[in-house]
């Protein structure tokens, strides 16, 4: 298996007259046989480093190295895609529209000059795996989306890569397919061991998948870590807003009994010790309660008294956007089991210890 | 639908409508036995395209046109998709659209002054052969020889209108998803492969298109016949629109009109099935 | 991973790329490399050196010699060309956004009417004009406009207002149905939705008909060459052709002649070339670009 190292990697695409970097001074080091995730805004410069690493794409600067061999330098293709044993899954899947499954899977195998014998039976094999065996002989256009998934996956996986990229590879199925797509995938990474990179604006994708991942805002690589080390420790609010649901304020730093606390019109959230006057505050959702109660225990610190504003719906949940009684747009979205009436008063909660901090 | 819609339509449908008149004209009167000796025609019947199933120059001329066509469909393709790839798989867009116009510039030029060029080009002293022969080249007798004169003539037309191929054949790929060419490379497929199993069969519009109007436009042209032949009495080059435009100006109206009207019927079979089921549903598909 | 042997250098492959193609577009630069340099050459260098030399001692000799000859047909050309390739495209538009309604309509006869008059649209544009010879020169002297320049406006006519609705027909379509939709519940006429809409958003495609249709315009050589006999009335096509007395009989002045003949169309292709391939993909595509 192959680790992959890139060396302040950057990219300037040039075009008529301003520069745009998508990719600015990246370095990151991922581990033979892992399966690293990169989190990322769209335009944010992810797909553009998965499109280097593949090698469709040249770094302006940097190098990058598959076990230590160079693959790419400042401008340079040292190793050219065909010859980096990469097996990709596009965003559309990219199946060729004229051939039937089993071509589409049979195609790289055919560049690889293998007897008929042994690409049948690597080609079923993989298909038994994925479990689109009964479809082989359908085209592209004649399979679901999932299934069409499945067989650009085994395209990518029967030619035995040393690389798997996946380069936002859920995002056109359809929702409530997509977390068997991704067991599927995370089972498969882990039997095989192959060194994965998938892509993704969505947080579900990383912490389903990725063992590590990287967050890319800007083009900078900003963070690397365990997905749930980043959701619980983001550093800046973009990484926060990035991997999870946020609720947002802006606090007056005061000190009294001397605790932190931040002020929030008629909010007051405790807070570690910061040297700012006024600081962004980030809050999970499932950081929040609202309750009757006046206490809920230890774990729970009482904020203030808020307003209900509006009550909605979603998935399973009654979704409550409450404001303090002065101010009617600070808004903050609450997750609770049973709906309440707009306009009531009630107190609000957050977890003790679970307030983010961002200068 | 609102009348003044209607009405802006108008000038068009007139000359449109104008154009089947024309015809229907000459459909009419190639049932008659209209010429420099009758001219006061009476209806015959088929009696006129008869008569030209006995003129040796109506069946050569014919079957010269429908081998011109044929000949500009083939080599046309041939070297349209053979450019369209070379421009294809070059990296550089500058450099794709440079070489695109220098390729397709012979689509902007008169006919007739590209005629000219070539009959000096084909001079057999001074022409191309001069540089031929500094090559050790064969030298073939271009218009000096009759069993040279046809594929002459062929050469001028498939150098004006491979562009159009190129073109069609060009757009067909770029319209190609291109993730699938990067998967293709990613999966090691050398570029003849990628040009044959994957670009070529998912660009079978361009191979239609490219064809149909390689066939109207070479059907059609006048004046490379006309102006190479010398006149339009040179059976070697005699294509049917040459031929009919001698039938006229020797005043064989009815015999000019019978080959006016087999040319439309040929070129409608083209167009019409091209027009409804290509450039219609296309439209409809945005 | 690591390069292997046999495997061209990309370098190389790039290289013996660039070089096919380079060979191929000095084979078609040929003519009209051959009609630039011969346009330089003396009476006598044209007839005693190669067509491929350049001359050693350029003279613009022939084309002061035949400036007097092809300046009134270029005149010509340039006062019918333009106008009627405009008018031509200008008023296939309109016939193409009355196409457009028709084809966004429901009724089954419109839907009838729509494919005849396409139909009869598309066969005015790639029809054989010259099949319409003996008609259309009777039509134009019926009206006694033989040798003037209405007489080769109005055939023109007959067949690039044609192309011109064909041609915007498609490039129309790239509109949005909603937009024109929103227009007419707003109670716009047609010729303001026209006018105020359709026009301005299918600027570029009108562009790109109208300079397909000046280039096709300017080259026709059959329509012309049918319906004028004055020499004051030949446009710059036909008077070229005068240039060759027949059977390979050449005078040295060909080239200058096809070179003035050919500087108009080929200076709209180099400097709106993008406007006239998007006008021939537009015929073979249903206005996909490239």
């Amino acid at each position: 298996m192959v680790n992959v190292m890139a060396k302040g990697i950057t990219k300037i695409y040039k075009s008529r007259r301003k520069e745009v970097v998508a990719l600015d001074n990246v370095n990151i080091d991922i581990h033979s046989g892992e399966s690293f995730g990169i989190l990322g805004p769209s335009g944010a410069g992810k797909t553009t480093f998965m499109r280097i690493i593949a090698g469709l794409d040249i770094p302006t600067q940097g190098e990058l190295y598959f076990n230590d061999e160079l693959v790419a330098t400042s401008n340079k293709l040292v190793v050219p895609p065909e010859d980096r044993n990469i097996g990709m899954v596009f965003q559309t899947w990219a199946l060729y529209p004229n051939m039937t499954a089993y071509d589409n899977i049979a195609f790289p195998l055919r560049s690889l000059r293998m007897s008929k014998d042994e690409e049948r039976k690597r080609i079923n094999e993989v298909s038994e795996i994925l479990g689109i065996a009964h479809v082989l002989n359908h085209y592209p256009r004649e399979l679901s989306g999932g299934q069409q998934q499945r067989v650009a996956l085994a395209r990518a996986l029967v030619k035995n890569p040393s690389i798997l990229l996946l380069d936002e590879p859920f995002s056109n199925l359809d929702a409530r397919i997509r977390d068997s797509a991704r067991a599927l995938v995370r089972r498969i990474q882990n039997e095989l061991k192959i060194t994965t990179i998938t892509v993704s604006h969505d947080p579900a994708d990383i912490f389903s998948i990725a063992e590590r991942a990287g967050v890319i805002v800007h083009g900078k690589l900003v963070q690397v870590d365990k997905p749930s080390a980043i959701y619980s420790s983001p550093v800046t609010v973009e990484v926060a807003r990035l991997i999870g649901d946020l609720v947002e304020l802006n606090g007056r730093v005061e000190e009294s009994n001397n605790k932190i606390y931040a002020v929030v019109d008629d909010f007051t959230f405790p807070i570690n010790k910061v040297a700012a006057n006024n600081v962004r505050l980030g809050i999970r959702l499932e950081d929040l309660k609202i309750s009757d109660e006046v206490s809920l225990g230890d774990e729970w610190v009482f904020v203030g008294r808020a307003r209900v504003k509006v009550s909605s719906y979603s998935s399973g949940l009654f979704r409550v956007t409450v404001v303090p009684p002065s101010n009617d747009n600070t808004e903050i979205v609450v997750m609770v089991d049973r709906p309440f009436d707009v306009g009531r008063e009630v107190n609000l909660f957050v977890k003790s210890g679970k307030v983010l901090v961002f200068p | 639908m609102r009348i003044q819609g209607l009405l802006m339509a108008i000038p068009t449908i007139f000359f449109s409508f104008l154009l089947l008149y024309l015809v229907i004209w000459n459909l009419y009167f190639s049932f008659t036995n209209w010429s420099l000796l009758n001219p006061h025609p009476s209806f015959v019947g088929f009696q006129t395209y008869a008569s030209l199933l006995y003129m040796e120059y109506f069946s050569i001329s014919l079957s010269h046109s429908i081998l011109l066509s044929v000949g500009t469909v083939v080599f046309g393709n041939l070297l349209g998709l053979l450019f369209a790839s070379l421009l294809y798989f070059l990296g550089n867009e500058k450099m794709r659209s440079i070489y695109l116009s220098l390729l397709i510039y012979p689509l902007s030029i008169s006919m007739a002054a590209n005629s000219l060029i070539w009959l000096w080009l084909f001079n057999i002293h001074i022409g191309i052969n001069w540089l031929l022969r500094l090559l050790h080249l064969p030298v073939p007798l271009w218009l000096s020889s009759p069993s040279t004169e046809f594929p002459s003539l062929m050469v001028v037309v498939i150098w004006a209108y491979a562009g159009l191929s190129l073109i069609f054949y060009l757009a067909a790929f770029m319209g190609v998803d291109k993730s699938l060419i990067e998967a293709a490379r990613i999966d090691r497929a050398n570029p003849l492969r990628i040009l044959f199993r994957v670009l070529l069969p998912n660009s079978m519009n361009g191979f239609i298109v490219s064809s149909a109007l390689l066939f109207l436009f070479s059907f059609r042209i006048f004046s490379p016949p006309y102006l190479l032949s010398g006149g339009p009495t040179n059976i070697f080059l005699q294509t049917s629109v040459v031929y009919m435009y001698y039938l006229f100006t020797t005043e064989y109206f009815a015999q000019a009109s019978a080959v006016a009207t087999i040319i439309t019927a040929i070129a409608t079979a083209v167009v019409i099935p091209y027009a409804l089921y290509g450039i219609k549903r296309w439209m409809k598909h945005e | 991973m690591s390069s292997k042997p046999g495997r061209v250098n990309p370098t190389v492959k790039a290289a013996i790329h660039q070089l096919v193609i380079i060979i191929f577009v000095v084979i078609w630069l040929i003519p009209i490399y051959a009609m630039v340099i011969n346009g330089l050459k003396s009476n006598v260098a044209v007839y005693t050196t190669p067509v491929l030399i350049p001359p050693s001692s350029p003279t613009i000799e022939p084309f002061q010699a035949v400036w007097s000859s092809l300046s009134r047909p270029l005149l010509n050309s340039l006062i019918l060309v333009l106008p009627v390739a405009f008018i031509a495209t200008f008023l296939g538009s309109m016939a193409a956004y009355f196409f457009y309604m028709l084809s966004n309509s429901f009724s089954r006869v419109s839907s009838f009417v729509s494919n005849f008059l396409f139909s009869l649209i598309s066969l005015a544009t790639f029809i054989p004009y010259q099949a319409t010879l003996i008609p259309l020169t009777k039509l134009i002297a019926d009206m006694g406009l033989l040798n003037t320049y209405w007489g080769l406006a109005f055939a023109f006519f007959i067949f690039y207002m044609p192309t011109g609705a064909l041609l915007m027909s498609i490039f129309i379509t790239a509109i949005p149905p909603r937009i024109i939709e929103a227009a007419r519940l707003d109670r716009g006429s047609d010729w303001r939705i026209f006018y105020k809409l359709v026009f301005p958003l299918s600027l570029p495609g009108f562009i790109s008909t109208l300079i397909f249709n000046i280039i096709e315009t300017w080259n026709n050589f059959f329509i012309p060459l049918m319906l004028t006999t004055t020499p004051n009335m030949r446009l710059i096509p036909v008077t070229v052709q005068s240039f060759t007395g027949g059977y390979a009989t050449l005078y040295n002045e060909t080239f200058a002649a096809a070179f003035i003949a050919s500087m108009v169309p080929l200076g709209i292709f180099i400097f709106l070339g993008r406007y006239f391939i998007r006008g021939l993909i537009a015929l073979g595509t249903g206005g996909k670009g490239v």
